[in-house]
């Protein structure tokens, strides 16, 4: 089915609820429809099986207009369908949650009511997400009239303690971890409740690195923005910068010269190639393994000595401008990268057959955390942690973008789902961008590289998706027209992928904990939220103190 | 020998001093950081750049640190948990402050849930600029305060508040 049936299958889906239906773009639906319709509406796309939600975003359309927006985007390879729903601005704005029919929603919806200010009736629990615990009820950041002068902090409101008494359910003992922890390299809070050894309930809590990036893009011009983008996150610093261009670019429809667009592929390669390889040392350093750690940093310079000949930088490295791209390949960098890929690569075959075949390490990730083809589905995973259970989520494959239609690179998939599973799943990807970064040095097409884009956007919506190390990432971007954009959303691949690490947890012992969450390659800095998965029933609570005696007690025994 | 001594406080006094500077245990906080500079950080403990031949090493917990190294803006959430590791470092204690947005908020000046840069909450004694500083960077900075200290200088934040007393 080509992407014009997919979007008129979806009409065809809605067509009881639609109110008003749009085509912005050739591979984008609109749908219209009242926020009572809205759960019918989702649940006829979900039962069809129509795609997946990748993310919901909320708008303010100002005081004038006086109305608030949510958008719901599914996504079925490249056709995107959105259902669109207003509320007044003021008064409450009430939404029915969608979190018993997609479970990860739950991320989304909470992001909505904090920062827009919607309602959600309906929903589980509706702790606070990433704004900070002293932050005032009432006053959302992402609302046009708000003022920083709101946001004073309110006294008496820091919830974010440590239990100091250590708190005791039943027989179960809650252990906090971080947010400064030897087994997390970035902030983030979690709760573990374990009864003995055996995890029984997990509870995060993020938002430590949260810093109103999507607020502060109102306020910087379009070129501006490129560099705020950028500082996202250090890790996927180019594909970041990627989508937003890519999504600009497509507003002020300008068209990017082959070359240009090559060079972004080839730099998104070798920053995949710089990600992975990190993330096999972290993993390989939360499973003890740590001459694994220091082998992968030390060929991951290799790589970083690439990026720099290329772009300048290590780590936050500018390639992209709107409209092209800032540095060229010449015949030094060609060389440089493919002597480089062939070192990379013998190392890359090497940690295959290392994380494969010792067995240190495969007690520490075989039938570890393993998550089915239909568990992946229903939690909504992306990228590399979905591909190890077998579903293909790459949008380099689903909705070529830029050099790929010219380039294609081939999704690599395993169907174990376990952690050793998402070791090879992410090794292989570097067999396979390495292939694919020789063939685009050898045939790089010649032409300028860079266009003249206009200083101001024209008015437009657009939704731009890119591939990250971590999987999909998601960019709306909206301009009125000005130098400044209106709204830019961005939905970034590890806050899908929390799920897996919440759920997996429950019934493993805690040695595990580490090991899941370097499993899903969390990225602390991109997405920031709090969700509470599973509690048990809380009976007793005991204090530090009556835990050691009735621990000296049991051993008396 | 008595204790009390004081020559034997006086040796006491350099061997410590010794081993404190040729052992020095950092620990990482990020407060808000957008990764950049914690990858580098982890570069310079790496083969390549091998922080540990200057008898450098990370340090998970706090009681056991020397130096806080810190990285990224402010944010209002992080702010209590830095002071609180501050406060759970053993004396003598450093701060090093490593990248543009600790310094001075950045890129993220002025976003509503940064707070500003590191040394508004806890006394820094270096600054490493960039964004992200390079690990070279990085390692000369970390030698900048060993050298500072050997040569029986006070640590650079308490230089400062003496200079702020003197002035007011």
């Amino acid at each position: 089915m080509n992407t014009k049936q997919n979007l008129e299958k979806a009409e065809w889906l809605l067509t009881s609820w639609n109110k008003e239906t749009a085509y912005p773009e050739s591979n984008r639906l609109d749908v219209l429809v009242t926020a009572d319709d809205l759960r019918s509406a989702v649940s006829t796309l979900h039962e069809a099986q129509w795609g997946y939600l990748s993310a919901i975003t909320g708008l303010d359309l100002g005081v004038d207009a006086g109305q608030l927006e949510a958008l719901y985007h599914f996504c079925n390879g490249p056709a995107i369908t959105t259902l669109k729903v207003h509320l007044p601005r003021v008064g409450e704005a009430s939404l029915p949650t969608i979190e018993d029919i997609i479970p990860s929603a739950t991320f989304f919806e909470r992001e909505l009511s904090e920062t827009v200010g919607f309602q959600i009736t309906g929903a589980k629990s509706m702790d606070r997400l990433f704004i900070p615990d002293d932050w005032p009820e009432g006053v959302y950041p992402m609302r046009t009239d708000f003022k920083i002068e709101q946001a004073k902090p309110v006294e008496g409101r820091y919830v974010d303690e440590i239990p100091e008494e250590g708190v005791v359910r039943g027989n179960t003992f809650v252990v906090p971890i971080g947010p400064q922890h030897p087994a997390l390299k970035e902030p983030g809070h979690f709760e573990f409740t374990v009864d003995g050894e055996v995890v029984t309930a997990a509870r995060m809590r993020l938002g430590y690195a949260h810093r109103g990036i999507e607020k502060a893009a109102e306020s910087r011009n379009w070129i501006q923005n490129l560099y705020l983008f950028e500082r996202v996150c250090g890790i996927c610093s180019h594909t970041h910068t990627m989508a937003y261009t890519l999504g600009v670019e497509k507003l002020a429809q300008v068209e990017v010269p082959a070359r240009a667009q090559t060079i972004r592929e080839l730099v998104a390669g070798l920053e995949r190639i710089h990600s992975h390889l990190l993330w096999l040392g972290v993993t390989a350093h939360e499973a003890g393994f740590d001459t694994l750690f220091m082998y992968s940093w030390r060929d991951r310079e290799t790589v970083m000595n690439l990026l720099e000949q290329v772009t300048g930088n290590r780590v936050n490295y500018s390639a992209n401008v709107l409209g092209g791209v800032k540095c060229d390949i010449g015949l030094e960098q060609t060389k440089a990268i493919k002597d480089g890929l062939n070192f990379l690569e013998t190392r890359i075959r090497h940690y295959l057959e290392v994380v494969t075949t010792d067995v240190m390490f495969l007690n520490r990730t075989r039938n570890v955390g393993t998550i089915t083809r239909e568990e992946a589905e229903r939690f909504g995973l992306l990228g590399p942690t979905a591909r190890a259970s077998g579903l293909v989520r790459d949008i380099r494959v689903e909705a070529p973008y830029g050099a790929y239609t010219r380039f294609p690179v081939s999704a690599v998939t395993a169907t174990n789902g376990d952690l050793e599973a998402r070791c090879v799943v992410r090794l292989n990807e570097l067999l396979v961008s390495c292939f694919t970064l020789r063939t685009i040095v050898d045939n790089l097409p010649e032409g300028p590289l860079t266009v003249k884009m206009p200083r101001k956007v024209p008015a437009g919506e657009t939704i731009s998706r890119v591939e990250a190390p971590r999987g999909e990432l998601l960019y709306y971007i909206k301009s009125g027209g000005g130098e400044n954009p209106l709204r830019i959303h961005v939905r970034t691949p590890s806050l899908c992928n929390w799920v897996s690490v919440l759920e997996k947890a429950v019934g493993r012992q805690l040695a595990d904990v580490p090991m899941l969450i370097a499993g899903m390659d969390p990225c602390f800095s991109c997405n920031d939220r709090v969700v509470t998965v599973k509690h048990s029933n809380d009976q007793k609570t005991w204090s530090w103190k009556q835990l050691r005696e009735y621990g000296i007690e049991y051993y008396k025994r | 020998m008595n204790i009390n001594d004081p020559l034997w406080v006086k040796v006491v006094k350099q061997v410590r001093a010794w081993a404190r500077l040729n052992s020095i245990w950092a620990i990482h906080f990020n407060s808000g950081s957008c990764n950049g500079c914690d990858i580098e950080i982890l570069a310079t403990l790496t083969p390549r750049y091998d922080v540990e031949r200057f008898g450098i090493k990370l340090e998970g917990s706090p009681r056991h640190a020397d130096v806080l190294i810190v990285t990224g803006p402010v944010t209002r959430q992080a702010r209590e948990r830095l002071l609180r590791t501050y406060e759970q470092m053993p004396e003598p204690k450093f701060v090093i402050s490593v990248g543009s947005c600790s310094i001075s908020g950045g890129v993220f000046q002025g976003c509503y849930n940064v707070g500003g840069a590191v040394d508004e909450v806890v006394p820094v004694d270096v600054f490493i600029p960039g964004c992200p500083p390079r690990p070279e960077a990085i390692v000369d900075g970390i030698i900048q305060l060993i050298t500072h200290l050997k040569e029986g200088n006070l640590p650079p934040s308490q230089m400062k508040k003496l200079t702020e007393k003197v002035t007011a």
